[in-house]
């Protein structure tokens, strides 16, 4: 059980932003690492900005020279990072990660065979109605509030494919189905992450990755910067100030895959545990089961092709002649929301105003920073929100700790109320009716974890209460392998669950519409009336790939 | 309030499948009109059908049988009410449906006839009753609750709400700075007027008399089968020494238990961690045990000394007294219990031979065009329903284990499930089993809140024992282990056997369509507490917290 202290909320811990902690403690053993994606492992904490650009593949690109001529040119001026520790003590210099939609990988010219050995989530894409409507973006044909005017701006557009030459049978009654055919502006393949120590870097690479793309007809058809923006030598606030990127799901792997400080993580931390299946392909999952991933052939029209074991792929061990295409990779959900900064705070100034008119001896501690608190679950330094007005004290490192639990501490809400960001996006042991539950629920709830690798993009308001008409928000970028089971269950039955824990007709007051959002208090709860403040702009679902794959990409 | 779950499976003519699904779409189109969730879809099954909380028709197709067309239904008070009500309802549209179905081969034929024959105006609802299948097992969460009770209270939460956060109040709120108690009198005083019901006390959910009867079902239930499996200990101790009969009882069940232990480890890549201990769950169960010698002692005794007497009566031996008749009844129960040391290893032992040589279906064969109408039918309110039909593994053991295990299940879910929940699942409102085709396919129907894929993972992250045990009979379920490990723990294994065992819920109707078995619970106390006139500072202090 988690006790740790609390501290009252006169004395805040640190007077200024915690000191840095090291953002992913855990590695992998080094010679899986070498065949991984540095992104899994990190969120590159040492290189503050960068660029996120989201590329469109012409068709057809240059024939003569294979579909993946493309990726040899990338590893040349932007070589994929893998997941092996830097060896210089300053960290590196650049990274990159590569990611690649549905649509981008036929793009490639993988098979339809190997097309269909991925997720269905993943194939289908996000833009499509029915998973739209479990994610809370689109509904009846109609977009929603919580989605920028008009619809995403990109997606992977990863139409739902015409059936077929179907086969009617006899006695057939023929439906004609009104599929909702839904169009983005843009069209993106693939992802790439370019990190930088400076934005002048970052600018100047993005150049050198562009022009030397173009002569293979990729284009970069969007560029988001990735900033981290760390203010002195501490974590990153999002644009609405608070703390953000705490608190991440920790991997373990029964076989030793796993290392902290150079031992293996085999069982897991009580509280953020996870099997490394959760995040990464080919381990054991929450399930007990391997998490599984596609495969390519390993012939060519009836004849041995040596590309997939020259790329380094292994034998797949349940389907005979094909190769493990997924071993090392994930899953990375991406959706660009943009942040209605001066929104959120003039909605926090009139929910404070509202409430001191309505209890006028009672109400001298609600501010709006006060109900800020109370729809993140945090404060503005990340320090959780405890019982008694009180914060919950940094960890002995000065890092708000994060290995706490809910359902002892503060079941009913006092502290962070119930339905708050941060306790709808990860429960917990909350949803369990009786203490004795706890363990039970914390466990179920470990097996919906996403591990997030998001960033900002847009400058720092000036001031936070006049709209400036920016564009900013966050690229929320989040890997799992079972993207329905982690985050789609998480979007839908965590945060847009309108019946969450106890509640009633309420989401989460940051990510979701307009709306109530109950905060208990004793002897009698309060209400706010939230609007909008986040509203999708873009996104889809990307498969990350090994570094073996992506050589056996750039083969194609 | 008495609830009725039934289901009326109908065979379906193959040629006629394809129209059948037309027709229910159709009914779809005509009855959940505006946009899902608010108040008009359905609007006339709300007003003609007012006893039906749930209802869905859908029809399931299989390579290994006809199309087979299920309507199922969850409402208040007896048949006989909601078939008027439904008759009224859909009689034309159920004539149609009627006339897909194949004609029944029993002596139903003639009604069958009757009601589809050109230009009848024959009512369509004994038909309907005729082939009513009822549950095996069925489960009502918020028991005792009547639809329009669970409305109603929903109306006055909405009330309480609207009171408590009136935006149009232009003083400081009453309701602030101010004590639980008295914030519960001005509410009670303020809502009065529209909910005059408030000032009668609250309906009593679930009568004394049905928890009796429940509670007398289920030992019944219990003592018979004890006193089956340990007739043969029973038979054998009466007629062998006490010695010789423990002597061989030890011995027998520790050359079984030997048997199980070499064979107790799951099958390569079958073993599944879980946190269900098996040892203390038993020794919990001690004071049962002491229960069922005394509950069968009780109940033979008679037996014994009106045998003795009868005997004694035609002249064979003298008849018992009382106390020599206790003594050898409760010996002979003790002594037959003592044999289940033997009988219980040895089911186990079959039953883990059995096991060992099960296939498991890895990947059933799922349509993409089926997945596609189930993702178009889904997510559309709070709740979401789901059918299911499996085949049933053949042999007696299996037989025996799945037609008491329903029995029992379902006499213990009256009994237990009696404060609105499952068990540790919280999501369920009316769900049932029910044996299909004289117990060769068993089906399954639930009215759930959330996603259907967090209603399974909710069975597989907490209540994969039971899961396992009631649906582990199934033909090509995942691999199990002593009948209750494993199996549904495999998640994903078990989320496609799953799905691939289900139809789309074509037609599917929910009475409360925003509500959650939780909310109707607090819903429920809220009103509770506003049907009395006062509460103390105690009780109003605990009520508040849900307003």
């Amino acid at each position: 059980m988690d006790q740790g202290p609390v501290t009252p909320s006169a004395s805040p811990p640190a007077a200024s932003l915690p000191p840095p902690s090291p953002t992913s403690s855990w590695k992998l053993a080094p010679d899986i690492a070498a065949l991984t994606q540095g992104l899994i492992v990190s969120g590159f904490s040492d290189l503050p900005t960068g660029r996120a650009l989201l590329l469109t593949i012409a068709d057809p690109t240059t024939p003569d020279q294979g579909s993946g001529a493309w990726l040899r040119t990338l590893n040349r001026v932007a070589p994929v990072t893998s997941a092996t520790p830097p060896e210089s003590k300053g960290g590196q210099q650049r990274a990159t990660a590569l990611a690649f939609t549905s649509a981008g990988l036929a793009k490639l010219g993988l098979t339809d065979t190997t097309l269909a050995s991925f997720l269905a989530p993943f194939r289908e894409g996000m833009v499509q109605e029915d998973r739209l409507r479990r994610l809370g973006d689109r509904r009846s044909g109609q977009w929603l509030d919580t989605v920028i005017p008009g619809g995403p701006a990109w997606s992977g557009k990863t139409a739902v494919k015409p059936q077929a030459a179907k086969l009617v049978k006899a006695y057939e009654v023929v439906r004609t189905l009104a599929l909702d055919v839904i169009e983005t502006p843009l069209t993106v393949h693939a992802i790439l992450l370019l990190y930088t120590p400076d934005d002048k870097t970052a600018d100047d690479w993005t150049g050198e990755v562009t022009t030397a793309l173009l002569p293979h007809g990729v284009t970069v058809v969007r560029s988001l910067g990735l900033d981290l923006s760390v203010e002195k030598a501490g974590y990153s606030r999002e644009h609405f100030g608070f703390a953000d990127g705490l608190s991440q799901p920790t991997p373990y792997d029964v076989h030793g895959a796993v290392l902290q400080n150079g031992t293996a993580v085999v069982t897991p931390d009580p509280v953020q545990g996870v099997p490394l299946g959760e995040v990464m392909l080919g381990y054991l999952n929450g399930h007990q089961e391997v998490a599984p991933g596609p495969v390519v052939p390993g012939d060519l029209a009836g004849n041995p092709d040596p590309r997939p074991a020259d790329a380094g792929l292994l034998p797949h061990p349940q389907a005979q002649g094909f190769y493990d295409f997924g071993q090392n990779g994930s899953y990375m959900v991406v959706r660009e929301l943009r942040q209605d900064v001066a929104a959120f705070w003039q909605s926090m100034d009139e929910n404070a105003a509202a409430i001191s008119k309505a209890d006028p001896a009672n109400s001298e501690h609600i501010t709006a920073d006060w109900l800020a608190e109370r729809v993140f679950g945090r404060n503005k330094d990340g320090n959780l929100l405890c019982p008694g007005g009180q914060y919950m004290a940094p960890d002995p490192l000065g890092a708000p700790a994060t290995d706490f639990l809910f359902l002892a501490r503060d079941g009913q809400g006092l502290g962070c109320p119930l339905g708050a960001h941060l306790r709808r996006a990860n429960p917990r042991d909350t949803l369990a009716p009786s203490l004795d539950q706890g363990p039970t629920l914390l466990a179920a709830a470990n097996n919906h974890r996403i591990l997030r690798r998001g960033r900002k993009y847009g400058p720092k308001i000036a001031d936070p209460r006049k709209d400036d008409r920016v564009d900013r928000g966050l690229l929320f970028m989040a890997l799992n392998t079972d993207i329905a089971r982690q985050f789609e269950f998480v979007q839908q039955t965590w945060l847009l669950n309108a019946n969450f824990a106890t509640l009633y007709q309420e989401v989460d007051p940051l990510v979701g519409p307009a709306g109530r959002m109950t905060v208990p208090e004793d002897p009698l709860r309060r209400t706010l009336q939230v609007k909008t403040f986040i509203k999708l702009a873009g996104g889809d679902y990307f498969f990350l790939p090994s570094l073996p794959a992506l050589r056996y990409l750039a083969l194609l | 309030m008495r609830q009725t779950t039934l289901c009326v499976p109908l065979e379906v003519k193959p040629e006629s499948a394809s129209r059948l699904s037309a027709l229910i779409e159709q009914l779809k189109a005509q009855e959940d009109t505006g946009l899902a969730g608010l108040q008009t879809n359905f609007g006339r099954v709300i007003r003609d059908i007012p006893v039906l909380h749930f209802m869905s028709i859908s029809v399931f197709t299989s390579p290994n049988y006809d199309p087979t067309f299920i309507l199922e239904a969850n409402f208040d008070g007896p048949p006989g009410v909601f078939w008027g009500q439904f008759e009224a309802a859909f009689a034309a549209w159920s004539r149609d449906v009627l006339r897909c179905c194949k004609v029944p081969l029993d002596d139903d034929a003639d009604l069958y006839n009757a009601v589809t024959a050109a230009g009848s105006t024959a009512p369509v609802a004994p038909y309907f009753e005729a082939r009513t299948h009822w549950p095996s097992v069925f489960h009502h969460g918020n028991r005792g609750m009547t639809r329009d009770r669970i409305l109603a209270e929903a109306a006055l939460f909405v009330a309480v709400r609207d009171e408590l956060d009136d935006p149009n109040r232009h003083e400081p709120s009453p309701y602030r700075a101010t004590q639980p108690a008295q914030v519960h009198q001005r509410l009670r005083a303020k809502l009065l007027p529209a909910y005059a019901w408030l000032d009668q006390p609250a309906p009593e959910r679930i009568p004394a008399v049905q928890r009796a009867a429940d509670l007398i079902r289920f030992v019944l239930f219990v003592v018979v089968l004890l006193f089956i499996l340990t007739l043969p200990g029973v038979i054998f101790a009466a007629i062998a020494p006490a010695m010789i009969y423990i002597t061989v009882t030890i011995l027998l069940a520790l050359g079984i238990l030997g048997g199980i232990f070499t064979l107790r480890k799951p099958l390569p890549g079958t073993g599944i961690a879980t946190q269900f201990d098996l040892l203390a769950f038993l020794i919990k169960q001690a004071p049962y045990i002491a229960g069922y010698v005394l509950v069968a002692t009780l109940l033979v005794l008679p037996v014994d000394l009106a045998f003795r007497a009868l005997f004694a009566w035609m002249g064979y031996g003298v008849p018992h007294t009382f106390w020599i008749a206790l003594w050898r009844v409760t010996r002979a129960v003790l002594m037959g219990l003592f044999s289940l040391i033997v009988v219980g290893p040895l089911i186990i032992l079959w039953l883990r031979y059995l096991e060992r040589r099960d296939s498991a279906q890895d990947a059933p064969p799922i349509e993409d065009l089926v997945l596609r109408d189930m993702a178009r039918t889904e997510d559309w309110i709070a709740q979401n329903h789901m059918g299911s039909i499996v085949l049933i593994k053949p042999g007696i053991l299996r037989t025996a284990i799945i037609r008491a295990g329903h029995l029992g299940l379902g006499l213990l879910l009256r009994l237990t499930a009696t404060d609105g929940y499952l068990g540790s699942m919280r999501t369920v409102h009316f769900a049932h089993w029910a044996f299909l085709n004289n117990g060769s396919r068993l089906l399954f129907f639930s009215n759930f809140d959330q996603s259907w894929g967090a209603y399974l993972d909710d069975f597989i992250e907490k209540a994969h024992v039971g899961l396992t045990l009631a649906w582990g009979t199934g033909v090509g379920f995942p691999t199990t282990r002593f009948l209750l490990f494993d199996g549904a723990s495999h998640g994903r294994q078990f989320k496609n056997w799953a799905l691939a065992s289900r139809a789309v819920s074509r037609f599917w109707y929910s009475a409360y369509p925003d509500l959650t078995v939780n909310q109707i619970e607090r819903n429920n106390r809220i009103a509770d507490g506003l049907h009395r006139a006062q509460l103390t500072d105690t009780e109003a202090a605990l009520w508040i917290k849900d307003l």
